[in-house]
């Protein structure tokens, strides 16, 4: 399933805080088509490392290649610009606005009059309308009703729908499941390998690690800002992963030095 | 009806019926005369620039104390250029010394992650310091050249029997409210006040937004005081004092939050509408002067409750 070159690749990442040392020397490549479980405790610089790839921090040192070339400037916008989309536990929506505002936030569809950029509302209702009967919101909430009154699955779904909806590359998922009723969680996971079958590139950070195991081909396992283990599903039982996680990589560099 | 009811000038409209009610009641032949609502509507229109561009500024959860020394400055610049430049050079000039006002203003609370409330107090002091320098404290006129200069006439006159400002607040009023509510620029400004976390995330550079509001208020200060002089073209060096908490007021009071991500352009003009009124109803009525400005802050305060209480009926978290 895999891509000889990966689609985003990371090497040698460093990124300081002030004094504090937030991802520590962090190697590690993705692919097309792959689907990864990142875990790790909290604090351990899962989220850290995500937001760097979606252009929210910018690393202190090391370098980040997409589809082989290097990431220069880091900016959300250029992200979202190369197909990187990230959905985050609690951003991402305005509550103040609409359901179709949210949607096309930042890329908003216009019609031109005179020239000027108006907003398309015809466009933005009818196709946040569809993506979010698809997936699933109450059947009384409509495009124009603002966030604000949307259930914590809601929530999401329309995030994940507005990342389908763009035909993205990578899908960045964090935490994508929690608040989520158990329905929910399974239409979030379902819809997580979907993405990935469809050739994109999918990365899943949860404490989860059953749930991981579960769906993910490959998972990257991080502790205290660095990366401790990187394992294909098949080579580790979830309990194995776990114990991993519980010895803080521990494990690993033991079953190396064997 | 649903969208209006839902908007936040809806609170303001409900507040300016029951003013009008009051006001007729207390006060049917002093308020209901040619006189009153061309003076009312008149001083509406000059505070009503002032509290518009406040408002956009607000939404996205910033604030611009400068407005009044900005509405001066402008005012100044305009009147005492103008020997030199003529009337149309010295309103460009005037226009450009205001964007630039609220262009370094931006620059300093965007860029230098300071407080806005601090940056604009600052620029308060320092327009107002300037204004006092340019003047030497003296009183500037137009020559009656240039008071019957085509240009002061469009801006300051009387068109088709209607005062020139309230016909201008109508264009840039409608002009402002389709942009903030009709393209992606109203959008995202709305967005960065609401949650400039996820604004970004969307790839919505707040920045550049911020910095466009402060301008577009500057610049809307600047108008205003123009507006005013073209009517009455003489200089005070107190020109707009004090203008910045009645611009607020406004906008507050017409449903604007200070939280941001919240506020109209039509409720800015109400609340304007509702701060001059308040004015000169007490005036008129023979309450000491002095009262005013006590009235405002029991105006401004009630609305507030008010407006929370209608957020709250209407669903919104604020």
């Amino acid at each position: 399933m895999t891509n000889t070159h990966p689609l985003i690749q990371v090497k040698n990442l460093d990124l300081h805080f002030g004094a504090f040392h937030a991802l520590k020397n962090v190697s590690v490549d993705f692919h097309a088509g792959e689907l990864i479980g990142l875990v790790g405790d909290n604090g351990a610089g899962k989220t850290t490392l995500i937001r760097v790839l979606c252009g929210i921090y910018a690393p202190s040192s090391g370098e980040v290649f997409f589809d082989g070339k290097k990431i220069e400037k880091f900016h959300p916008k250029l992200a979202i610009d190369q197909g990187i989309e990230t959905i985050q536990q609690s951003v991402g929506l305005c509550d103040n606005l609409s359901i179709a505002r949210n949607f096309y936030l930042g890329r908003e569809p216009v019609k031109r009059i005179l020239g000027i950029p108006f907003l398309d509302f015809a466009k933005m209702r009818e196709k946040s309308t569809r993506v979010i009967r698809q997936f699933g919101l109450r059947d009384n909430v409509s495009a124009d009703d603002e966030v604000e009154r949307l259930s914590g699955g809601e929530r999401q779904s329309v995030k994940i729908g507005r990342a389908v909806e763009f035909m993205n590359r990578v899908v960045i998922m964090d935490e994508p499941t929690n608040h989520l009723s158990v329905r929910e969680r399974e239409h979030v996971n379902e819809l997580a390998v979907q993405l990935k079958e469809q050739g994109l590139l999918v990365i899943y950070i949860t404490h989860d690690i059953f749930q991981v195991h579960k769906l993910a081909d490959r998972v990257v396992i991080m502790e205290n800002g660095a990366k401790v283990a990187d394992a294909s599903t098949d080579a580790m039982t979830a309990e194995e992963l776990e114990e991993v996680i519980r010895q803080g990589g521990r494990l690993v560099e033991k079953r190396e030095a064997v | 009806m649903k969208q209006l009811v839902r908007s936040q000038g809806f609170g303001a409209i409900i507040g300016v019926v029951a003013m009008l009610v009051v006001f007729t009641l207390i006060d049917f032949s002093g308020w209901w005369t040619n006189q009153t609502v061309a003076n009312v509507s008149q001083f509406t229109a000059i505070l009503a620039f002032v509290a518009m561009g406040q408002a956009l500024v607000i939404m996205t959860k910033e604030i611009d104390l400068s407005v009044g020394s900005v509405y001066g400055l402008a005012g100044v610049a305009f009147i005492t250029l103008e020997p030199a430049l003529g009337v149309p050079g010295s309103f460009v000039l005037a226009l450009a010394i205001a964007a630039l006002v609220g262009f370094l203003q931006a620059i300093a609370v965007v860029k230098g992650e300071l407080p806005s409330m601090i940056v604009t107090l600052g620029g308060l002091f320092a327009a107002r310091g300037i204004i006092y320098v340019w003047t030497g404290g003296s009183v500037h006129n137009f020559s009656p050249a240039a008071r019957s200069h085509p240009m002061t006439r469009l801006l300051g006159g009387e068109l088709f029997g209607i005062d020139a400002a309230i016909l201008w607040l109508i264009t840039v009023a409608a002009i402002l409210g389709l942009l903030l509510w009709a393209t992606p620029f109203g959008n995202r400004l709305l967005a960065t006040g609401g949650s400039r976390e996820s604004a970004e995330s969307r790839g919505v550079r707040t920045d550049r937004i911020k910095i466009a509001a402060f301008i577009l208020c500057s610049l809307l200060a600047g108008f205003a005081g123009i507006l005013t002089l073209c009517n009455q073209p003489q200089t005070h060096v107190t020109l707009g004092e004090n203008m910045e908490l009645e611009a607020i007021a406004a906008a507050v009071i017409g449903g604007c939050l200070l939280t941001g991500g919240r506020g109209s352009i039509l409720g800015a003009i109400l609340g304007a509408l509702i701060v001059v009124s308040f004015r000169y109803e007490l005036i008129a009525l023979g309450a000491p002067s002095s009262w005013y400005i006590t009235f405002i802050g029991a105006v401004l305060i009630v609305a507030v409750i008010f407006n929370q209480k209608l957020a709250r009926f209407l669903g919104h978290s604020a």
